[in-house]
């Protein structure tokens, strides 16, 4: 059976010699140029590196910036879950509709949807004014600028992403593993936690590992709801890079940045237990 | 195609044998029903501001907008570099997809129906970027440029964009060709068909909704792609999100709005476009 | 399949010819230069009334850059020895002294430009003309503050928790509040601490850091804060587009600097960024710029003092002059260091 499929790889050799011109080779020159001292000198040192790890400043830039895209993740599970949940589950029609909403933000422009949110969230923004009118509070609460808000957008942002592998995976489940669990006598919830949520690991663990990414590197919504007070990792990159002109020394943090991202990728994946990381499309 | 089971008739859950169970469901469904509500207000509130808050008469950005009127809609027409920055952003998108669809074809062919350690490992590459922070990708980019000697210009905008895109399209495609029976691969070598006749009459047919949601996908992935433009595209080629982003960073100016308004409408109209002759919805769910 | 066929064919010409059109290579256009503005009432100004002006003279475009003046030394630092990012870079007087010793920027050809000699003869400085003054006070929103603040001390009044604005230090006027709260608490261009401590002693005040004026502006309009030191011609440009802000000067005085225009070394049209140049000064252009809702302090010895320029700031250009500056040559080589530890300060 197999031997009769010719083995096509050669046809993807031209997108392969792409990559690895194209996207291997920055990375290995900008892991080059934060061996450097300065931008100046030629030789190599882990100069860079002491000077990230040596201030607790860039490590509590490291340290916010992921517990921020863990806690946006968690937030985008607690609500993409039911929806996927729902999506699988709806007659086909309303499933294109469903499908529709959730793809329809992450196909907005990102500068766009975080406009809106600025809207949102200002002190006399929509949300203050609806609390205010439902007398839950008397003070506008403060959104914009918080680690609360940036956490609401990026959620919003990038929920889509957690939706559609959810998604994916649970219409894969068969539908008479549900029922047999019922016929033998177990509730609903029991079912769902047992058979369903067990089941729907390959794409609940996609899903988190390409929220956690997105958040982590989500640079404009960080910097329009968060503000100057409130600095991540994209942005001190950017800082450095284009503001300071330290090349090595954003070289260093894009470094520590990439890998720090891979651990936790990493990590999710063993927790998932499963081989491939992304998108479980087959 | 019997790998989706029609979700229809299999909606209705057992019927419950006792109170309990019933709670049981019901309270399930209400959770359920809840959060996916919330969900889905929480979804679509933001992109019905922003088209509300266009339509504003006055010169600030409140909801509920004090007053309609289309004036900023107008102002577009006047606002040279916004739309200078918009043809950019198209031509990069254009050209982007191009490469992405071929390239992309061609590598998801080729690593999708090969067992070899190339294909696993080349599998792992092309996805990467869907990962790695783009951000330190586009700064690298920018390093690697420089010590070529270049400077940013546009063509080496579209090879960066066609980097982050093109593992949309190699999703997609492996997806929908994981859909179709290498027994007709076999089927049309044993009638004498070369590879190419094979695959212009056999797999692109077969495979074609899936390379279209994906470039569909790829297409606006490069329109709002902001971390690699921000270091790829400096103001001599200025793209429209970078474009944008500035203008609301320093500017705050309703015509965002007004521009935004028409980004939703026309990503709107694509998708309907992409619904109806690619069946996206179903592509994406694979 | 015929039908098939016939209709992928018209499709296939049809992209092709709206590809041809998109060749990303050459593309003939009409005449464009690229020049660098400040976030707020500059680009406004800029994109309102300058470029029209400069269309009409030379039948050229201008695509704008908004960035502050520290971003574009940066910037055309990174690009030097090669083709620069913009032609025209807007600086403030403390960059322009690191632009030039850097080799940044040309000298300014004056003979090529009729309205230099027209400028005070303290504004015809030889690396780029000075084109204005701008003063920093306090700005606050007078339905929210029923009494006006009347100096930099008020705004560590507790009833202020949580509205008062800032801007971050890579801006102008976050470095020049910097450097006059120092001086007021008593540092000197050298030494300063007291800058800082009286940071931390404003910082639970403080509601929201912007990264520059133009986000700052947001932050007014959207009544995110409600007092904050301000720039004179920012604070008009609110107001006239209806946002409750008033400017007040402090019993401190006020301070300023003055704002040029350059042009970058290799700039790529060399004559039209000349031109461009040279219609910032021309005295209609000032004349115009200094009505509101600009309110840009003009220096062209022939555009008088007019508007609300002669109701707060100065009522004639002997007023001007008598304006509180720095001594940017010290403070500069600090720059960095303090933009790092201003960044930690405020860091939440």
């Amino acid at each position: 059976m197999a031997s009769a499929t010719r083995d096509e790889w050669p046809l993807a050799l031209p997108l392969a010699a792409l990559f690895i011109v194209c996207f291997v080779a920055p990375f290995c020159v900008l892991l080059a140029l934060s061996l450097h001292a300065d931008a100046q000198a030629r030789a190599f040192s882990v100069a860079q590196y002491a000077k990230f790890f040596g201030d607790t400043f860039n490590l509590s830039i490291l340290w916010s910036t992921l517990w921020l895209a863990i806690k946006a993740t968690l937030v985008c599970l607690l609500f993409g879950y039911p929806i996927a949940w729902v999506c699988s589950r709806a007659p086909a029609r309303w499933q294109s509709v469903l499908v529709f909403v959730v793809v329809l933000p992450i196909l907005t422009s990102v500068v766009v949807r975080t406009f809106a949110w600025i809207v949102i969230l200002g002190r006399e923004g929509v949300l203050n004014h609806a609390l205010r009118a439902l007398h839950v509070i008397d003070q506008p609460v403060p959104l914009l600028f918080t680690e609360t808000g940036v956490i609401a957008v990026l959620a919003q942002v990038q929920m889509p992403l957690m939706v559609l592998p959810l998604f994916a995976t649970l219409s894969r489940i068969d539908r008479n593993l549900g029922d047999a669990s019922a016929a033998l006598g177990a509730g609903a919830w029991r079912t769902f936690f047992r058979i369903t949520l067990p089941l729907s690991t390959p794409g609940l663990v996609a899903g988190c590992i390409l929220v956690f990414s997105a958040c982590a590197t989500a640079f404009v919504t960080q910097t329009l709801i968060g503000g100057a007070r409130l600095v991540y990792m994209p942005l001190h990159i950017y800082q450095q890079a284009i503001g300071a002109n330290n090349w090595p020394f954003a070289a260093a943090i894009s470094v520590v940045f990439t890998i720090a991202v891979m651990i936790v990728i990493y990590a999710l994946n063993r927790v998932g237990r499963t081989g491939k990381a992304y998108g479980d499309a087959r | 195609m019997a790998t989706l089971a029609s979700p229809a008739a299999n909606v209705a859950a057992p019927p419950p044998r006792t109170q309990s169970a019933t709670w049981d469901v019901r309270s399930q469904r209400i959770v359920f029903g809840t959060l996916t509500a919330i969900a889905i207000v929480f979804l679509i509130a933001p992109t019905i501001i922003v088209l509300l808050t266009s339509f504003t008469a006055t010169e600030s950005l409140r909801f509920p907008p004090q007053g309609y009127s289309l004036r900023w809609y107008k102002a577009l027409l006047d606002a040279d570099q916004m739309q200078a920055a918009a043809w950019n952003s198209l031509v990069v998108a254009v050209w982007t997809t191009l490469a992405c669809v071929v390239l992309g074809t061609a590598g998801a062919l080729g690593i999708a129906r090969s067992a070899s350690r190339f294909a696993r490992i080349a599998d792992v590459m092309f996805m990467s970027p869907l990962i790695l922070p783009a951000l330190a990708f586009g700064f690298a980019a920018l390093v690697y440029i420089h010590l070529l000697g270049f400077h940013p210009s546009i063509p080496l905008l579209i090879v960066g964009h066609v980097i982050v895109c093109v593992p949309f399209v190699l999703r997609t495609t492996i997806a929908a060709l994981a859909q179709v029976d290498p027994a007709l691969f076999d089927a049309s070598a044993s009638l004498g068909a070369g590879r190419a006749l094979t695959f212009r009459r056999v797999t692109l047919p077969l495979i074609g909704r899936g390379v279209g949601a994906g470039a569909f996908l790829a297409f606006m992935a490069s329109f709002d792609n902001v971390p690699v433009s921000l270091f790829l595209a400096d103001e001599r080629t200025e793209v429209l999100p970078i474009h944008l982003w500035q203008q609301i960073d320093t500017n705050l100016d309703v015509r965002t709005a007004a521009i935004s308004g028409v980004i939703i409408i026309v990503t709107i109209l694509l998708m309907v476009l992409a619904e109806r002759f690619a069946g996206l919805s179903r592509q994406l769910a694979r | 399949m015929g039908s098939h066929v016939s209709r992928r064919q018209l499709l296939a010409a049809g992209a092709g010819a709206g590809l041809y059109a998109m060749l990303p290579f050459a593309r003939a256009q009409s005449k464009s230069l690229v020049v660098a503005t400040f976030p707020g009432t500059w680009n406004e100004a800029h994109r309102n009334l300058l470029a029209p002006y400069f269309r009409k003279r030379t039948g050229a475009s201008v695509t704008q850059s908004i960035q502050l003046a520290t971003e574009q030394i940066a910037k055309l630092e990174a690009a030097k020895g090669g083709r620069p990012p913009f032609d025209v870079a807007i600086l403030d007087e403390p960059q322009v002294f690191d632009a030039a010793k850097q080799g940044l920027i040309d000298e300014y050809p004056a003979a090529r430009s009729p309205n230099f000699k027209d400028l005070f003869p303290v504004y015809q400085d030889k690396w780029g003309p000075k084109i204005s003054l701008q003063v920093i006070g306090i700005g606050y929103n007078p339905n929210k503050i029923k009494t006006p603040p009347k100096s930099y001390d008020d705004l560590l009044n507790p009833a202020y928790k949580g509205r008062v604005g800032l801007t971050a230090l890579n801006s102008q006027l976050g470095m020049a509040f910097l450097a006059e709260l120092n001086r007021i608490k008593g540092g000197t261009e050298t030494n300063f601490d007291p800058a800082f401590a009286a940071l931390r002693a404003l910082l639970p005040n403080v509601g929201a850091v912007a990264a520059n004026l133009g986000a700052y502006a947001t932050l007014w309009q959207q009544e995110q804060v409600d007092i904050a030191p301000y720039n004179f011609n920012f604070v008009q440009t609110l107001k006239a587009k209806g946002v409750p802000v008033e400017f007040v000067v402090p019993d401190t005085g006020l301070v300023g600097w003055t704002t040029s225009l350059h042009l970058v070394k290799n700039a790529v049209e060399p004559d039209l960024a000349v031109q461009y140049i040279d219609s910032h000064l021309a005295a209609d252009m000032q004349s115009e710029m200094e009505k509101p809702p600009y309110d840009i302090i003009p220096t062209n010895s022939k555009v008088p003092l007019a508007g609300a320029i002669t109701q707060t700031v100065a009522k004639t250009p002997a007023d001007l002059a008598k304006i509180r500056g720095f001594d940017w040559t010290k403070i500069n080589p600090q720059r960095t260091a303090l933009i790092e530890r201003f960044n930690r300060e405020i860091k939440l």
